[in-house]
């Protein structure tokens, strides 16, 4: 088993097939945006379970993910999916709502818990509260800064779930936008949302995927993960749920060349690697908030990694 | 009979809150709550609103409504210590962690789990209320038979806000503002600042507001989106609200003048009186009513878009002082 583990997301079946998996660790099943994104994991349990033996056969942590919203509807569903998680031996589940935190707890408490970045943690006490009810691993809220993330680690000792890189989650809805311009633009869901569709005005961007909105940048922490080995981190993930195999596979090929030279004390990075995230980056890169900063800056030896809609467009032409 | 909240960002708009007939009116204590700091009040100060609150025959809340920092519970619940001791009648709370720890240091205070909470369904009332939470504010988004579902299955409080926004995003699990532009900093009694996000205690720029255009790779699609992010007023839904009896009805709004502050919590008192007072067998007609509120609604429209206006431009300032 490797010393640092490296996962990302993934929605659907087709997805998962289609994906080189060979530098992660571990998976997370399912699209917590969306109950009607094309076979979403979490609406088929045939699938889910299928998807959970893929994912053993290779060797991976299989875990599953669910809702980061969810209303009364959603929880027989969700009491489904719980179940077919704990017949078919998943590692853990993440839990972005603290409703399914208390039916996980109460109904299946063999389910180890992660605690996902909806969830909405704070502080060393939230996560004192959130281990009551069986969680284990813990994704800090993405607007706290190492520094707070670390005050959480030192106050309890809770492993934490690092994003370090992929598009950051800025919120989510109940109404799904891109559907009033499906006729208009000849496309239907579940098409709709898989297309890459960025919000942009002046040099902001945000990447839409219908009832979810993500950073238009990619959060890239490349050059900072000697740090967070040093400040103990061990759980990484690239958040891929939106994005190609390509993607999926490339980035976290990069990502764990880093961290083997990291661990072995080498914080060097590549030229080779910065190539790879910028081709798959296209507005540019951030470090989300673990600086204190906007989220949307980027804080490093490599300024010109930044990127922009201005210097992305002058670079194309 | 159900209660009528009022928020107030001055002591000026406690004592308008009273006369417009609020049961109870929230404050929040500088840094501590969803607004920014201009909107907040001093200790001293919501000392003087528990005082004319309570002499007023009202309630007074105080907001500890942020997503504090692990270090900041403990000079928290050193401030809830004065406040109850100066008789505040309940604290709404947003992080589990610090709820978890006020209702074990304060077991008689009564705890409001914010709107920043996001509580969207029953197995969520029931977290909370595991952790020392009495009522709950329900998220806009939900509908009537969810709230009758939540009454009737679980005896905790319902607050409805009957003013209030409704964001595209869900409450609580939003940080558009800050990823565009965050302002840390500390004021003069070492309270850290966020300044840009309303999870922390700072403002809100409402990017969300911006008009976007929504391209594919390189092709616009559309020139302009809108991502909805509407204030509303309820009428038609406040008497099915009573006679579903929910709790409290909340109305939101420190950041709004005085006095439109006020109309408002006259015209909601007036609204529930008539109601309550109206005979059960005759329908009730809301009608009259509506000519009222739609003056009151373009004043705060008016207020809401200038508002808009300050802060996307306050927005695009690049951010002053970066702390690490």
């Amino acid at each position: 088993m490797r010393q640092f583990e490296l996962n990302t997301v993934i929605a659907n079946l087709r997805d998962l097939r289609e994906s080189d998996l060979s530098d992660y660790d571990g998976v997370y099943l399912g699209d917590i945006y969306c109950r009607i994104y094309e076979a979403n994991f979490l609406e088929q349990p045939g699938d889910l379970k299928e998807g959970l033996h893929i994912l053993r056969d290779q060797g991976k942590r299989a875990y599953v993910t669910t809702y980061a919203a969810p209303r009364n509807d959603f929880l027989p569903g969700v009491r489904r999916m719980l179940e077919v998680s704990a017949a078919a031996g998943a590692e853990a589940v993440e839990v972005h709502n603290l409703g399914i935190v208390k039916i996980a707890h109460d109904e299946f408490p063999e389910l180890p818990l992660h605690i996902g970045g909806f969830a909405n943690v704070y502080t060393a006490a939230g996560v004192e509260v959130l281990r009551g009810f069986g969680a284990v691993r813990f994704t800090p809220n993405y607007e706290l800064s190492l520094d707070e993330i670390n005050e959480i680690t030192a106050a309890c000792g809770a492993p934490m779930e690092l994003l370090v890189h992929g598009k950051m989650p800025l919120g989510i809805s109940d109404y799904c936008f891109l559907l009033d311009y499906e006729e208009k633009w000849g496309v239907k869901c579940p098409d709709l949302c898989q297309k890459e569709l960025f919000l942009k005005q002046g040099d902001w961007a945000m990447k839409s995927v219908g009832k979810g909105i993500l950073s238009g940048k990619d959060v890239c922490m490349l050059e900072h993960m000697p740090r967070l080995l040093a400040e103990g981190h061990r759980h990484f993930r690239i958040e891929t749920v939106s994005e190609s195999p390509a993607y999926r596979g490339e980035v976290a090929a990069v990502y764990r060349a880093a961290l083997d030279r990291a661990g072995a004390g080498d914080g060097e990075v590549d030229e080779a690697w910065w190539e790879t995230v910028r081709r798959h980056a296209r507005i540019g890169l951030c470090n989300g908030f673990y600086f204190g900063r906007s989220g949307m800056d980027y804080a490093g030896i490599r300024p010109e990694s930044i990127g922009s809609l201005l210097t992305i467009s002058r670079a194309e032409s | 009979m159900v209660e009528l909240l009022a928020p107030a960002g001055t002591l000026a708009m406690v004592e308008a809150a009273v006369a417009g007939g609020a049961n109870a009116i929230y404050v929040g204590p500088r840094g501590w709550s969803r607004r920014r700091d201009r909107y907040e009040l001093s200790d001293e100060d919501v000392r003087a609103a528990v005082g004319i609150a309570h002499g007023g025959g009202a309630k007074l809340r105080v907001a500890f409504n942020t997503n504090m920092q692990s270090h900041e519970i403990a000079p928290m619940l050193r401030k809830m210590e004065r406040f109850v001791a100066w008789g505040v009648d309940g604290a709404i709370m947003t992080d589990v962690g610090a709820i978890a720890e006020v209702h074990r240091q304060f077991p008689q205070l009564t705890i409001h789990a914010s709107i920043g909470a996001n509580i969207l369904n029953n197995e969520d009332v029931l977290f909370y209320r595991s952790i020392g939470v009495s009522q709950v504010v329900a998220d806009t988004k939900l509908t009537l038979k969810e709230l009758a579902s939540r009454k009737e299955q679980i005896p905790v409080g319902i607050e409805i806000l009957i003013h209030a926004n409704k964001c595209y995003t869900y409450l609580g699990k939003c940080w558009m503002s800050p990823y565009h532009r965050l302002e840390r900093g500390t004021d003069p009694f070492g309270k850290d600042l966020f300044k840009g996000s309303p999870n922390r205690g700072g403002l809100d720029y409402r990017v969300c507001l911006e008009s976007w255009e929504l391209y594919s790779g390189e092709q616009m699609w559309e020139k302009s989106v809108a991502l909805k992010n509407d204030a509303f007023f309820l009428l038609e839904d406040i008497p099915h609200l009573i006679d579903l009896g929910v709790h409290c009805l909340k109305v939101q709004g420190r950041e709004y003048p005085v006095p439109l502050v006020e109309r408002m919590v006259r015209f909601y008192r007036d609204l529930i009186d008539v109601y309550t007072a109206f005979p059960k067998e005759s329908p009730f007609e809301v009608g009259p009513w509506r000519a009222r509120l739609a003056a009151i609604q373009a004043e705060r429209d008016t207020a809401r878009s200038d508002g808009t206006r300050a802060l996307l431009a306050e927005a695009r300032q690049p951010v002053g002082a970066f702390r690490g």
